[in-house]
């Protein structure tokens, strides 16, 4: 079992009369850089915390003009947390390849982290979320087929020696030759997030990486998704390794259920009522045909549609409360979906600096090293990673 | 009155639907439709059949006209119509296009102009003009967008677009056979109209080589494309005339059959 501290890095300062999305649109006048630099240097140490306390890992991800995460670059902070800390794997989840042309630039730096870090690079790679597609203006019709070919070039770049051509349908570049490598050969283990859409579940399956499962939905929704993948993994022949799961999840712990509750069911609402809406937007051409439809059966339990907080802890859309109560649904949960990868969200909407570290020295202490008990896999921090996703040619 | 059947056509990019029927006249009609897919059933169509032969594809993505995967951007949607005419065996006809089709055919008059004998484009898309921006179709709720394609605010489907709204609280609800066309026929508009926005750069500057002479009409209430589109193609296009239609919006042929066929035949010369 691997635990990992994911930060979204959300702006917690919308105005209580600003009622639009948090996404695509949201004037960038409400942003205040003053504000802004405070958050990414009090948001960085609250992920360099985390190796303090003993996690296996910490996650950053990457979305464009909003205010749910502003981390348009995950790199960069990935590249300071590379710097900062000495043990922990630093997992970007994801870069989104499509935005980036020529993609080179991805392997360019996530070799560059790898090599800062000492080889401590999770890869993750991404199609983007829906609202990236408008806040680009990139055809999200062509989204799925970018990733692939940038995939494929990313790949091709760590594992086969250069220069060389490639030639794709719509990255063309005559001279392929990244300087530098990664440390990590072949390359370092590679994540994939996603909702559940089968393509995605089929290229992860296909390539042996991990899929991560992104959050915000109903419990079941989650077990329906994993049981895909596994299914996915045994058409190509083999049983997922809990590894190759991941279920990120927002966490709080406090002395009793009572206090968590108290202190953490309105940030958990503004992050909801707040963050949320906007990101749900699904641009044309986007997802095929056949996950469309696999995609709409979970979106009534998507997390915008809640109302009450019974709501929150039938779904376990986050799990809040005291030691023994997080211990007790997180070792279910975790039996129940058989991930081998927690990602925790401890800090989620305008949980305050306090609370955050008060909620992540808890759960260190007196949750995971139960939950190590518990799910006594053999990979912990530095163990050797899953077996490589593509040989080298 | 004139029924059209559906048949089936092998295009390059595979099979496409293909509505057709009606009299022989003094050339065939070929008709383009918009990003709702329009056609089948469609009044308009029934009654130009009266006097002609009509022919509607459905281009690939609407209906179940199949090649998506092989458009990637207008010019090859061009092409496509091309091979269309081909394999129908129609050297040249005359076209007529709503939105997205009315581009789509000036698409194929600027670079083969000896196909078209004459040209009607109705609330053509395919321009960019910085001081009328074409209204974003992309990511809007149906019930915003129900009365920029309708000035009749009763129209059935405008009601239908409407009512979709409240199903998008739980849209595991809505029974997916009715989603399924519509996430296609949007992926397919997003495909040649995402980015560049509903047009092509260069379209404006090559519209000097089309020879039909063609007619564009322009609907008052067309809440998408402002009338300045409709004054461009008419300035550009060397033998062209604007007509301006009342009481109809966008989607003008759904609401207003009678006088866009009346329109469609007087300049068509029957």
């Amino acid at each position: 079992m691997r635990f990992f501290s994911f930060h979204l890095m959300p702006y917690p300062d919308l105005p209580p009369d600003y009622d639009g999305p948090a996404w695509i649109t949201c004037p960038n006048e409400l942003f205040d850089p003053r504000l802004g630099g405070d958050l990414y240097n009090r948001y960085i140490d609250e992920l360099v915390y985390a190796e303090e306390l003993g996690f296996d890992g910490v996650c950053v991800n990457e979305h464009h003009q909003n205010a749910y995460g502003i981390m348009p670059s995950p790199n960069l902070i990935a590249s300071i947390l590379a710097r900062l800390t000495s043990r922990v794997r630093i997992a970007v989840v994801g870069n989104a390849l499509p935005l980036y042309d020529p993609p080179t630039r991805v392997a360019e730096e996530f070799a560059m982290i790898d090599c800062i870090s000492g080889g401590r690079l999770i890869a993750g790679m991404v199609v983007g979320g829906g609202p990236e597609y408008y806040s680009s203006s990139l055809n999200p019709a062509h989204a799925r087929e970018r990733f692939a070919e940038a995939h494929d070039l990313i790949l091709k770049v760590w594992t086969e020696p250069g220069p060389f051509e490639f030639i794709g349908k719509h990255y063309k570049l005559r001279y392929v030759n990244s300087w530098p490598r990664p440390i990590q050969q072949p390359h370092p283990e590679i994540w994939i997030p996603g909702v559940g859409s089968l393509e995605t579940l089929e290229f992860v399956a296909k390539h042996r990486y991990a899929y991560m499962g992104i959050p915000y939905f109903h419990i079941s929704a989650f077990e329906r998704m994993f049981a895909m993948m596994r299914e996915a993994c045994q058409k190509e022949g083999y049983d997922a390794d809990p590894l190759q799961l991941g279920w990120l999840v927002p966490i709080f712990v406090a002395e009793t259920d009572a206090e968590a509750r108290r202190r953490y069911e309105e940030h958990f609402w503004y992050f909801v009522r707040r963050l949320l809406p906007g990101i749900n937007i699904s641009p044309p051409g986007y997802t095929s045909v056949r996950s469309a439809e696999n995609i709409m059966k979970n979106a009534g339990t998507f997390a915008l549609n809640l109302e009450t907080w019974d709501e929150v802890v039938d779904g376990q859309y986050a799990i809040v409360g005291s030691p023994e109560t997080v211990t007790e649904l997180l070792s279910a949960n975790i039996e129940r979906l058989g991930v081998g990868n927690l990602l925790g969200l401890f800090q989620l909407g305008t949980l305050p600096a306090a609370d955050t570290k008060q909620s992540l020295e808890l759960f260190a202490t007196e949750v995971m090293p139960k939950l190590r008990d518990s799910f006594p896999g053999v990979h912990s921090a530095g163990a050797p990673v899953p077996a490589p996703a593509v040989a080298p040619s | 009155m004139t029924t059209l059947a559906r048949h089936t056509l092998d295009s390059a990019v595979g099979e496409i639907e293909v509505h057709r029927g009606g009299s022989a006249g003094p050339a065939p009609l070929v008709y383009l439709h918009s990003a709702q897919g329009e056609g089948p059933g469609m009044a308009l169509l029934e009654q130009l059949a009266d006097t002609r032969q009509v022919v509607a594809p459905l281009f690939p993505g609407f209906g179940s006209s199949e090649g998506l995967q092989h458009i990637d951007d207008i010019e090859d949607a061009a092409f496509h119509v091309l091979d269309v005419l081909d394999r129908l065996d129609l050297p040249w006809c005359d076209m007529v296009g709503l939105s997205l089709g009315g581009w789509m055919a000036a698409e194929l008059a600027v670079r083969w102009p000896e196909r078209v004998r004459r040209m009607v484009l109705v609330n053509p898309v395919g321009l960019y003009l910085r001081d009328a921006p074409i209204t974003e179709i992309f990511g809007r709720a149906p019930s915003e967008l129900a009365g920029e394609l309708f000035a009749d605010h009763d129209n059935p489907i405008a009601q239908l677009m409407r009512a979709m709204d409240g199903m998008e609280a739980d849209p595991s609800q809505i029974p997916f056979e009715l989603v399924r066309p519509i996430l296609q026929s949007q992926a397919a508009t997003a495909k040649v109209g995402w980015n560049p926005y509903l047009h092509d750069p260069k379209l404006l500057s090559r519209l000097g080589r089309v020879t039909a002479p063609t007619l564009i009409v322009h609907a008052r209430k067309d809440g998408i494309v402002p009338r300045a589109h409709a004054e461009a193609y008419a300035s550009a296009i060397p033998d062209a005339k604007l007509v301006d239609l009342d009481a109809a919006a966008h989607l003008a042929p759904l609401e207003r059959p009678d006088e866009v066929a009346k329109l469609v035949l007087e300049h068509l010369g029957d």
